[in-house]
């Protein structure tokens, strides 16, 4: 009796707690992860969360991101039959609220990392003596950055975007404010990039650390880079010079291009590189599906060889070192700055799917470079701006025919000058779009012609008219709020294009 | 067992107490309809603030209950302000002082089958025909650097791709009106096109071009509608043209323009084209027939404008005409009408040989390796991962091969793996030709022997040609050229080799001038991985010398030698 009257309390008190275990709220401490309270307790632990900021930036989908939005809608990417039908919306001009190529998601998820690092680190100062305050700043300032690289790529491609500055931990601190204005978040990239700069430190010790993870030169060649896009060409000199006069970066000759293909391309980290995500054999980057292998879904356009770096038809030895074996294989079309296993015009070996580790190029010196020519233009030092594309051109072997020769007095024709020569540097790095739209949206959209022309390159033919005047509203350089957003907040707007 | 009972109630009501638990921590989802989303009718009823006046008109037109069934539809909806516009244009005051009929036809006009997304709108027609029989044209406009998606040249998209569960509502700020002339008609009220309108009605193409698709005995369908490429009174002006009397003084050889043999007839029927093509059609396609019998016109884009007849021919550039974009695209009741910047007409051109070098593709001359002599240069061209304008094979590769040695124009080929059997190589290869004058022509194809080749049937617009290609066959040595000829060989370059041979497939009728399609298929052998070596394609018209001129590995072109 007393057996079966136990059997029954404990069977009641097993029912009893199982199906208790289905509210939340009995339960404090989640089951798969750390808690804040047990957390950030010793610097090691700062080093790790810092890192964390690193490892989410490898994420499939942010480099994918990143490439869709600075390479798809402008002219030297082409589709194959392989790409998705929102990867053809956007290429063809018809983006639509609803594709997911608009979800910033990734951006944000690697932003709430850096603001964890920005909010809580400070709490180890009380727990561990040896944790300094210079450390700490310093593990900030790369927080600081990568936020602000990272605002700074959704101010290009959204305009305004929301600015969420603080740590969600829990449902109830994700806040529903709807969108900053264009304002609110330059000035947050400005102000995060000003205190990053007093702190990040110049050296993290090893060459692959110091490209791979935020230095001061990354700061100051961030803020160059976000100065010139509003036109501020003063303060974006002072910045490239930072890193110049630094003397710790140089341009590596090209005239053995398989060489420089390998130091630059394949192996990454080379004295021309300021910053890149590290992919390696342990995290690939996604681009073996999207660039690579037989179902890749995009090449290089048709005029990336015809009009961008040209042929030299009479003399083969005469080349531009980036082009045909750099960041394409003329004979396909394969991108292949980030297929290409060794480069050069012979012998061009395509990188397996367990070698697709190319690093994703954030910052190379050469941009520096282009970005001080590009404000000195502006400031009406022409000569001293050519002098510096000059420069770049004769380390690649630029070919005479993509030499336009600009009057050292046109602003405007030095700055298109500069506008094609990043195109052929900086092919395939997500940089192209981005480039377009800050020569294009320059002196209240003078250069809008220009941006047209590329964005028609993926439209097709029957669809020009429509695709052209679109893209005369400026609201369309910019992508829609992803629909679940909107779903979301009932604060956030659309961006009135796509209303 | 007093107690045992107690115990049993504690616990059965400890029981009750665990299943309240369980059910109340689970959501009830009970699914009771098969879609949370209305009809289109449903959409309207649920939004009246927007769409009131446009439900009016549904009910009273007797469509309210089809859109609220099932089905696929796409449709325009004007909102309460465009609706009431419209009341005010046709001083009207409500959807009852319409007649049901008059209703429907408008509702049929805002009426698509299939769901046609925003994505789908170009600068042309929507690929479906409205219920009430004509075609709604998209475009977007730029106004004040604001853009809008157009549709019909007459309301602004105010929402797009409004998802329902019987198809897609797209919301308009006016209500749509179908065009009410046909061409003819639109033709012949344009007070700028009087001389072409008296063409029109002196050729009887008036009386063709003024029936309506519905009511056209064309057992083709396409053949009911019409595109009309106008030259407006000044162009033909300029052109020497100043009245109706210097244009059929000119072209009226027979003196009855009526007759379809008479040149102002034909020059009439070759500004008709049969469908209705807007500019975006045009432009999407690079050739067009028209009602002259066999005459085709010729289109492209070219920076920000439509050209017809830009060709390039016997290597030299003809310029084309250009098309007036804003006065073009003019929606009639049975076609389309644009207005042509220039004169043009029927180009009479006699055959002239074409000897097409097959490894001199636009995409292989960007190759560094291009003609290159000191170097073996073999590049892939995978299918899929890059393509040629004039080339289309079926699956793996082709080479293009510099440095391929004597015998060969330029010292280049391409390289086709073909086979009749296997399904590792290709099954098939398609040349688009260069353009083609109208005539008779005999066809050549200069080749390097391979032994393992495949036999292939080669196809001219799909017709067969007379002799099978065989590439593993040799030149005849040893035998007199003229001998060569009548047995079907010949010697293309100077190399005396047998191992080169130019070899003829037959006679080929080209019908219209225009750019056409040769294939290839394999029937017999299975083919080499080292494929087929393809050098040149002559198409030397029937009445012309077959044997020269010849090419040289060097790119010296030799003719026959003077007696």
């Amino acid at each position: 009796m007393a057996m079966i009257k136990n059997i029954f309390y404990v069977g009641i008190a097993l029912v009893v707690l199982l199906t208790a275990s289905c509210d939340k709220w009995l339960e404090l401490k989640p089951e798969d992860g750390l808690i804040r309270e047990d957390f950030w307790k010793t610097k090691e632990q700062v080093a790790v969360a810092v890192n964390g900021i690193y490892a989410s930036l490898l994420e499939d989908r942010l480099v994918t991101n990143l490439f869709a939005w600075g390479e798809l809608r402008a002219d030297m990417v082409a589709y194959t039959g392989f790409a998705t039908i929102e990867e053809l919306n956007l290429m063809r001009g018809n983006m639509l609220p609803s594709n997911a190529l608009s979800h910033w998601g990734q951006l944000y998820f690697s932003i709430n990392l850096c603001n964890t690092v920005i909010a809580f680190a400070p709490l180890v100062l009380e727990n561990d003596p040896t944790f300094t305050q210079e450390q700490l700043a310093a593990y900030q300032a790369e927080a600081y950055a990568v936020r602000a690289l990272l605002y700074f790529y959704l101010y290009r491609t959204f305009g305004e975007v929301p600015l969420q500055l603080t740590p969600t931990y829990n449902d109830a601190a994700i806040e529903r404010k709807g969108k900053n204005t264009k304002e609110e978040v330059y000035a947050q990239i400005v102000s995060d990039l000003q205190w990053a700069e007093q702190h990040a430190p110049l050296s993290h010790g090893s060459i692959a650390k110091d490209k791979g993870r935020i230095t001061r030169y990354a700061v100051h060649t961030l803020m160059a880079d976000v100065f010139l896009w509003e036109d501020r060409f003063e303060e974006a000199l002072a910045a490239c010079d930072k890193v110049i006069d630094s003397r710790r970066f140089g341009l590596i000759n090209a005239e053995n291009q398989s060489m420089w293909f390998n130091t630059v391309f394949y192996e990454g980290n080379s004295n021309e590189s300021i910053f890149e995500f590290q992919f390696h054999r342990g995290k690939l980057n996604p681009f073996f599906n999207a660039l690579i292998n037989a179902n890749r879904r995009f090449t290089a356009s048709e005029l990336v060889m015809e009009e961008i770096y040209t042929y030299d038809l009479i003399n083969i030895e005469n080349y531009d070192r980036r082009g045909n074996g750099a960041a394409v294989r003329s004979s396909d079309m394969i991108i292949w700055k980030f297929a290409g296993a060794s480069g050069g015009q012979q012998d061009m070996r395509i990188r397996t799917a367990d070698e697709s580790f190319a690093h994703w190029f954030v910052y190379r010196y050469p941009d520096v470079l282009l970005m001080k020519a590009e404000a000195l233009a502006w400031l009406n030092r022409g000569a001293e701006a050519l002098e510096l594309v000059y420069q770049i051109r004769e380390r690649a072997y630029a070919l005479e025919t993509t030499d336009l020769n600009p009057s050292p007095n046109s602003a405007e024709d030095i700055a298109y000058f500069i506008l094609q020569e990043r195109a052929r540097e900086f092919a395939f790095e997500g940089k192209r779009w981005f480039d377009l739209l800050r020569y294009a949206k320059r002196n209240n959209y003078a250069g809008i012609n220009t941006l047209l022309e590329a964005v028609l390159v993926n439209v097709e033919a029957n669809s020009f008219n429509s695709v052209r005047n679109k893209f005369r509203d400026p609201n369309a350089h910019y992508l829609p709020v992803f629909v679940d957003e909107l779903e979301r907040d009932p604060y956030m707007e659309q961006n009135p294009f796509y209303r | 067992m007093e107690t045992h009972k107690k115990i049993s109630s504690n616990v059965l009501a400890l029981v009750f107490a665990c299943l309240g638990m369980i059910l109340g921590c689970v959501k009830e989802n009970i699914v009771v309809e098969t879609t949370e989303q209305v009809s289109i009718t449903g959409y309207f009823e649920a939004n009246p603030d927007k769409f009131s006046e446009f439900a009016a008109i549904l009910d009273a037109a007797n469509v309210s209950s089809v859109l609220n069934a099932y089905g696929l539809y796409t449709i325009f909806a004007p909102t309460n302000e465009g609706v009431r516009a419209y009341y005010q244009r046709k001083g009207k005051q409500s959807a009852s002082d319409f007649t049901a009929a008059e209703l429907r036809d408008l509702v049929l006009f805002h009426l698509l089958p299939d769901t046609i997304g925003t994505t789908a709108f170009t600068d042309g027609k929507l690929n479906r025909l409205t219920y009430y029989g004509q075609h709604l044209v998209t475009g977007v406009a730029n106004v004040g650097g604001v853009s809008n998606t157009v549709i019909n040249r007459q309301a602004n998209l105010v929402e797009g791709n409004i998802a329902v569960n019987n198809g897609i509502i797209h919301a308009i700020d006016q209500v749509l009106e179908p065009a009410t002339q046909t061409v003819a008609q639109l033709i012949e009220s344009n007070p700028d096109l009087q001389i072409f309108a008296r063409a029109l009605h002196e050729t009887g193409w008036y009386n063709r071009l003024n029936v309506l698709p519905a009511e056209n005995p064309d057992p083709d369908s396409v053949r009911r509608w019409f595109t009309v490429l106008v030259e407006p009174d000044a162009v033909l002006a300029e052109a020497g043209f100043p009245t109706y009397e210097a244009l059929r003084e000119r072209f009226s050889h027979t003196g009855n323009p009526a007759d379809p043999t008479d040149s102002l007839y034909l020059y009439v029927a070759y500004h008709v084209l049969p469908d209705a093509r807007y500019l975006a059609d045009i432009v999407s396609r690079t050739s067009h027939p028209t009602w002259a019998p066999l005459e085709v016109i010729t289109s492209k884009y070219m920076g920000q404008e439509v050209l017809i007849n830009d060709d390039i021919f016997n290597g030299m550039h003809e310029p084309g005409i250009g098309i007036d974009p804003a006065a073009s695209d003019r929606s009639a009741t049975n076609g389309v009408l644009h207005i042509a910047q220039g004169h043009f007409n029927i180009k009479l051109r006699s055959p002239i040989p074409v000897y097409w070098d097959l490894a001199d593709q636009p995409e292989f001359r960007r190759l560094p390796g291009f003609r290159n002599g000191s170097l073996v240069h073999t590049v892939n061209l995978a299918q899929g991962g890059s393509h040629l304008e004039a080339i289309r094979w079926e699956r793996d590769h082709i080479q293009y091969q510099a440095n391929a040695g004597e015998g060969h124009f330029w010292g280049d080929r391409i390289m086709i793996p073909m086979s009749g059997t296997t399904n590792i190589r290709n099954h098939w290869v398609e040349f688009t030709t260069p353009l083609l004058v109208r005539g008779r022509y005999k066809v050549w194809v200069c080749y390097r022997t391979n032994p393992r080749a495949p036999i292939m049937q080669g196809y001219f617009n799909g017709v067969p040609l007379p002799r099978t290609l065989n590439m593993a066959e040799y030149n005849i040595g040893n035998t007199p050229e003229g001998e060569m000829e009548a047995l079907g060989f010949k010697r293309h370059t100077n190399s005396s080799s047998n191992n080169f041979v130019g070899r003829l497939l037959g006679t080929i009728d080209v019908e219209t001038t225009d750019r056409h399609i040769l294939r290839f298929e394999g029937i017999a052998g299975g083919g080499d991985a080292n494929g087929t070596w393809w050098d040149m394609i002559h198409f030397i018209p029937v009445d012309m010398d077959q044997l020269y001129p010849k090419f040289q590995p060097n790119g010296e072109i030799v003719q026959r030698p003077a007696n």
